[in-house]
Formats: C-alpha cells, structure tokens, sequence
C-alpha cells in the first residue's frame, strides 16, 4: 500500500474541506451553553467536527487528568536567595495521546509535556534530575545561567543523577527540555516542559494556565499524526476548560511541537494582550498568536461573554489532527 | 501369486512409510514449539509487527464515507483512530474493532464529501501507525439497486456481448473463404487468445502484488492458471469425444472452448471495468465503451472462425456462443460494481489466463491438422501475428 506523505495529501482538497467544519461552529447559538450542545448531540454527531465538544469529542482520559499541567504552582512572593527544589525523573512510558493510540514516550515524571517548574527571580533553583530512562538524557533550561548548568555538557547516563543549580533569572515564561543527541528525537519522544519565573514585582491576580503545544509522530515518519495542548488530542474540546467571566486568565503559553516550523494559538471571540516571552510589558491586542519552536509568551485574556469559545492552532490541519479545545466562561 | 501378494504388502506398506515424515515433522514442530522460540532468541530480537491496515475499499455514499479494512499480517490489529484529508473524525465501526488475522471491519464515518475532488482517509492502529489511501476522485459509489444492477448489466452487454455477436456474423463471410485464408483466421484467433493471456497473466500478477502478502503471491496465480488450463483440457476431451474427433476438438466443439476461454476473459474485465468505476478511478465514457466494443469484436471472429468449416450452425447455437463468450461480462460488472475485491480479480484473471492459453492450444493443434501447409505455412504465421496486432492495437483504445 502506497503511503502518501501529508505534504502530498494536503496539495489535494484538504484546505476547502478543512474550513467547512469550523465555520459552522463560529455560528452564533452553537453550543453556546452546556445544555443545547447535549440536546443537539445527535445532530451534532453528523456534522462531523461541528459535533466535536464534550460527549462527541474522541479523547483520552478523565475531566481533571491533566490538572496538574494546565495548572501551575502558585507564585512565590520575591524573596532572593530563596531555594525552590524540584525533582525531576526521565522515565519511558507508553501513554495515550488519543483514545486507543499508545505512544511510546520518553517523559520527565511521567507525563508529557513534564511537570511545570515554577520560581520567583532570584529564587536558587535546585533541579534534582535521575535518569531513569533507556537513554543518555539531560535537561537544558532556557534563561540565564552557568554553562556548566546548561543541560548540554553534563549528559547523565541511565541510572544517574544530576543536580541543576542557579539563580531563577530573567522574569519571563521559558521553557526546558532534554538536551541529548540526537536532539529532534529527544524532544519529540517528550522530553520537555513549562517554566515560568515570576517577576520581583508581582504579576495582577489572575487564573493562571499552562499551555503547552505539541505533536505526536507516532508512526515515525517524521510527520506528526497528533497536536495537542498539554499532550492529549482534543483533550480542552471534551473537558472545556472553565473561567470566570470578569476575571483574567493568563495563559502562560510554549510551542514544543517538533517537524513543525511553527504553531499557533488562536481564540474565538475575544481579544487578548500577547507579552512575547513575558519579558517586559510590551504587548500585542490580537486573537492569533504564532510561535516557533522554542517561542513562548504570556496571554492575557478578559472575557466579554459568557458561552463556549473555541481556542485552536490556526492551521487547520493542527486543529483538526487533535489542537483545538473550549473555554467555558460564566459568570 | 506369491508376487501378487509380495505386491500388495508392498502396495500397502507404502502406504504406510509415507506416514513416517508426517510423523517426525509433528514431533520436530512440538519439540520446537515446547521450547518456546528460544532458537529465534539465538539471533536477537524480532521486529515488531508493521501495525499496517489493508484498506479494502472506500465507498463515498451522502454525507457518509465507508471504507472496509482488513489485518493482513499475523498479529492483532486494533482501529484507534480515523482521518479524512488529514483531520481526525468520529467513527464507527461495523465489526470487531480489534481484527484477527485476515479479519474485516467496515469503518462508518459521518461526512460531507466534496463530489469530484481529490480525498484521502487514513487508519491508525493502536500503536500510532497511521495507513493512508489516497482516492483520486470522490464519487457516488453506485447502490445496489434495481437501476445499478440493470447499468451494469447494460455496461456489460455492451462491452461483451454485442461485439462478440457482431464479430460472429463474419462466420457467412468466413464459409465462402479458401482454406488457407480460413486457416489464417484460425491461426488469428490463437493469435488474439495468447495475447488475452498473456494480459490477463500480467493483470493477475500486478494485483495479487498489491494484496497483503498472507492473501497474495504468484502461486495463487499459478494456481488458477492451472485450474482453468486443465478444467479446459477435461472440457476439451469430452466435446472431442462427442463429436469423435479423436483426442482434440474440431469445429462446434472448438470454438465452444474458444467461447468458454474468452468468456472467463470477460468475466475479470467486466469485474475490472465495474470495480473502477465503483471505486470512482474509472471514468465510463463513450468513447471507452466504443473502444472495448472495438477491441471486443475480434472475439467474435475467433469464435466463428472454428465454424467456417463443416455442417451449418443453427443461429440458436451461434446466440449461446455469443452469451457463453459474452455474458460472463455482466456477472463480473456486477461482483466489481457491489463486493469488489482485488482477491477475486486475481482469481479471476488468473482463471482467464489458464482458459485462453488451453484454447491456444487446442486451435494450434487444429491447425496443425487441417491447415495446408501445416503450422509453418505463411498463412498461419501472418494469422497468427495479425491476431496479436489486432489486439494490441485496438488495445490503444481503452488504455
């Protein structure tokens, strides 16, 4: 059986077919409570992916399986000198990324992306890393530290430990991953994760989220099969994610997809101030972000209604293979 | 008699000694099994299974995509996930959803196709591996209904019955022709059958390649090469017999054979026409049918040509030539348009391929005994050339 690669599939009719479904959803009056969604299951069902939230969407897992990644450790106040200790372990383990599809993942603690590591600036960051995985692994931090702590020099074979050590700098959201060769194989078995680090000066109050954006090359063909936020397709589109109308919610956001030059968050409905890199307090007023592989920001988002709104990748195809969920605002 | 008796201990214990290989086979197979592949483990590891689906057939019916897949290899194989042009959807499945060995389930998925255009749906198993089939348009697949039944039965007709009626009216022409030009004609029609078989032989290989390698392979050619080819030869005996024309057949009895091969000939192209239409790669234009009709005509000359000679033919007869010849085209529209499978085709194709070249055959040795000038004649050879270039050219039409 010939195999096609996606390059050639989407040169095909995939871009028309591909917009049919999400128009129908931007329609005002779908879905737009809870309850006509569960009403109009059936009508939804054929309607292919305008059906796709809650009962109808194929994914994984139960309603609060990925609460630990969608929600970060509280902030610290300011306090330099201060130590925040993390354990992190390298274990292979299968898991499902999509209902019945095993991927078999080389993870920090168990999950991909790996758990989110959280400081306040000038915190000492004290990352305690045992590799118990198949594999040479390493964790390189993205900010500013030694090179001896890069994550790059220091590989800890299977069976050993390392500890990571140095002063949480700058303010901003970053990321870590494994830094072992080969490279795109370490990070694409998911060896990766969030790391935020406060600013002195507090950021407003506000429910905090993680979103990690990923892929899944579960054939490995060098293509991805599967997109996801925080490692599960269409996770958000079954178990919207719920906030309160009139209060912030910031998304502190990552792009960890690998094959792919970059991927993208967009968001129905609403308008948020993107901060690129949480760096500084310059921001864009937008609806579409895109990031890189290895970009990340900060979005802040102040819901003007209530209802259901989508969030997806803006590439049809990322959305459709599994990055798209809901924010289910109330009052 | 002592040797009588010494024979038939001997007739018996053959028998008997035969069995001894059988025997230590079995016991060699449960020692080894006994010792639980721990000889493999000697050479390292085996791979792990390919997880690759056999995807059937894709049928596009309103808003509704069905495609049929099978497990082609030993282990089992779960459906996890399905795609249509690269996004996820919502499926169900019409049978197990995880497939033993050679089993088959249909995956029923709600979908607003786009007629005419390009589409592609991917299989993931439960261990991620995607199998993808592209089909090049997407297109009604016809119902089993009374006016489908009905279409292919006139698709049919036209590609194989008509033109071999047509091509048997050259039979008057043929009666009044000399013996040399009637040999030319024999010799044309062994000509257009070897060239049937030898594309019918190609066509059989080509797709049993394409099956999943625990279906497929060229025995299964061989096999219903050699089926057809003796079920023939028998065929052959019995009508000799009857029309005591010693060992090979002659006349009525000839061209039956001839009838009989081409018929099994149409049989894989009717089921080829009908499957490619079914599965939208086949565009049933006019000028495709004329084309088969063209090449189709010549049938009907191969099976006059045996008639030329001897008592008259009653027109009854000639009608049941040209349906044994003909009509198998009908049936095998109809399995291609409703149960396609590339299984049958290979069957069938390799059955026609056995057919036409016993009845090579048979017309060779009925021209080696009435031809004047024997096989060599040049007469014979030209026939026999033109029957091919006939073929091939008019072959052109439909390609």
């Amino acid at each position: 059986m010939a195999k096609f690669t996606r390059k050639q599939m989407l040169a095909g009719a995939a871009p028309i077919v591909a917009a049919a479904p999400f128009a129908r959803l931007s329609l005002p009056g779908h879905g737009d409570s809870h309850l006509s969604a569960t009403h109009e299951g059936h009508e939804h069902a054929r309607l292919g992916h305008a059906a796709m939230i809650r009962d109808h969407v194929p994914a994984t897992g139960g309603p609060h399986d990925l609460d630990k990644l969608l929600y970060p450790p509280k902030a610290l106040p300011h306090k330099p000198g201060r130590v925040r200790e993390y354990e992190l372990v390298a274990v292979d383990k299968t898991i499902e990324v999509a209902p019945g599809v095993q991927f078999n993942a080389w993870t920090y603690n168990g999950t991909v992306p790996g758990p989110v590591i959280r400081a306040t600036e000038d915190d000492l960051l004290r990352v305690k890393f045992h590799n118990g995985g198949s594999h040479p692994h390493t964790i390189h931090f993205h900010g500013i530290h030694p090179s001896k702590m890069d994550g790059v020099f220091e590989v800890v074979p299977p069976g050993d430990s390392f500890t990571y050590e140095f002063p949480a700098r700058p303010a901003g959201m970053h990321l870590y991953h494994c830094h072992a060769t080969p490279l795109k194989k370490h990070i694409h078995k998911g060896l990766y994760g969030a790391f935020i680090i406060d600013p002195a000066k507090p950021r407003p109050p506000a429910q905090e989220l993680v979103m990690v954006m990923n892929g899944y090359d579960t054939d490995g063909d060098g293509e991805n099969n599967f997109y996801t936020v925080n490692g599960r397709s269409f996770y958000y589109a079954r178990y919207p994610i719920e906030v309160k109308r009139g209060q912030t919610v910031r998304i502190y956001l990552a792009n960890l997809t690998e094959f792919d030059l970059i991927n993208s968050l967009h968001l129905h409905g609403e308008f948020f101030r993107y901060y690129p890199t949480g760096t500084g307090d310059q921001f864009e007023y937008t609806d579409t972000v895109v990031q890189a592989q290895g970009q990340r920001g900060i979005i802040e988002i102040d819901f003007s209604n209530p209802g259901d709104f989508m969030f997806h990748a803006h590439q049809s195809e990322f959305a459709e293979l599994g990055w798209m969920g809901f924010f289910h605002v109330t009052d | 008699m002592s040797s009588r008796a010494e024979a038939a201990t001997l007739g018996r214990s053959w028998r008997l000694w035969a069995f001894v290989p059988l025997v230590l086979l079995t016991a060699t197979v449960a020692l080894f099994t006994a010792a639980g592949g721990s000889v493999t483990s000697l050479l390292g590891e085996s791979p792990p299974p390919l997880d690759e689906f056999d995807i059937r057939r894709v049928e596009f019916h309103p808003g509704e995509i069905r495609i049929r897949v099978t497990n082609p290899q030993r282990d089992d194989l779960t459906i996890a996930s399905v795609t249509v042009d690269d996004a996820i959807v919502p499926f169900d499945v019409h049978g197990p959803t995880t497939l033993g060995r050679l089993r088959s389930s249909e995956i029923v998925v709600q979908y607003d196709w786009v007629p005419d255009e390009p589409i592609s749906v991917g299989v993931t198993s439960s261990s991620g591996i995607e199998t993808t089939k592209e089909v090049a348009a997407a297109v009604r697949t016809p119902e089993a209904s009374a006016k489908s039944f009905f279409g292919y039965a006139l698709i049919g007709t036209l590609v194989g019955i008509v033109p071999v009626a047509l091509g048997l009216l050259w039979l008057p022409s043929l009666r009044r022709a000399a013996p040399e030009w009637l040999a030319a004609f024999m010799a044309l029609t062994a000509g257009l059958l070897s060239f049937l078989a030898v594309e019918a032989l190609s066509e059989a290989l080509e797709l049993q390649a394409a099956l999943p390698s625990a279906l497929g392979g060229a025995g299964l050619v061989l096999l219903g090469v050699s089926l057809s080819f003796l079920f023939l030869t028998a065929v052959s005996r019995r009508l000799g017999e009857g029309g005591g024309g010693g060992s090979s057949a002659g006349g009525l009895a000839l061209a039956t054979l001839v009838a009989i091969g081409i018929g099994l000939h149409n049989l894989g192209e009717g089921l080829a026409i009908g499957s490619s239409f079914a599965l939208g790669e086949l565009a049933l234009g006019t000028f495709f049918i004329v084309g088969f009709m063209i090449h189709n005509v010549t049938e009907g000359l191969g099976i006059a040509s045996p008639l030329a000679e001897g008592r008259a033919v009653r027109w009854q007869r000639l009608a049941v030539l040209a349906l044994v010849a003909g009509g198998p085209a009908i049936l095998g529209a109809w399995l291609g348009g409703f149960v396609t499978s590339d299984l049958l085709g290979v069957v069938f194709f390799a059955a026609a391929a056995g057919a036409a070249f016993e009845v090579v055959v048979e017309v060779g040795r009925y021209v080696a005994r009435r031809a004047p000038g024997g096989l060599a004649s040049p007469h014979v050879l030209g026939g026999f050339l033109a029957g091919i270039v006939v073929m091939y050219v008019t072959g052109l039409l439909v390609a």
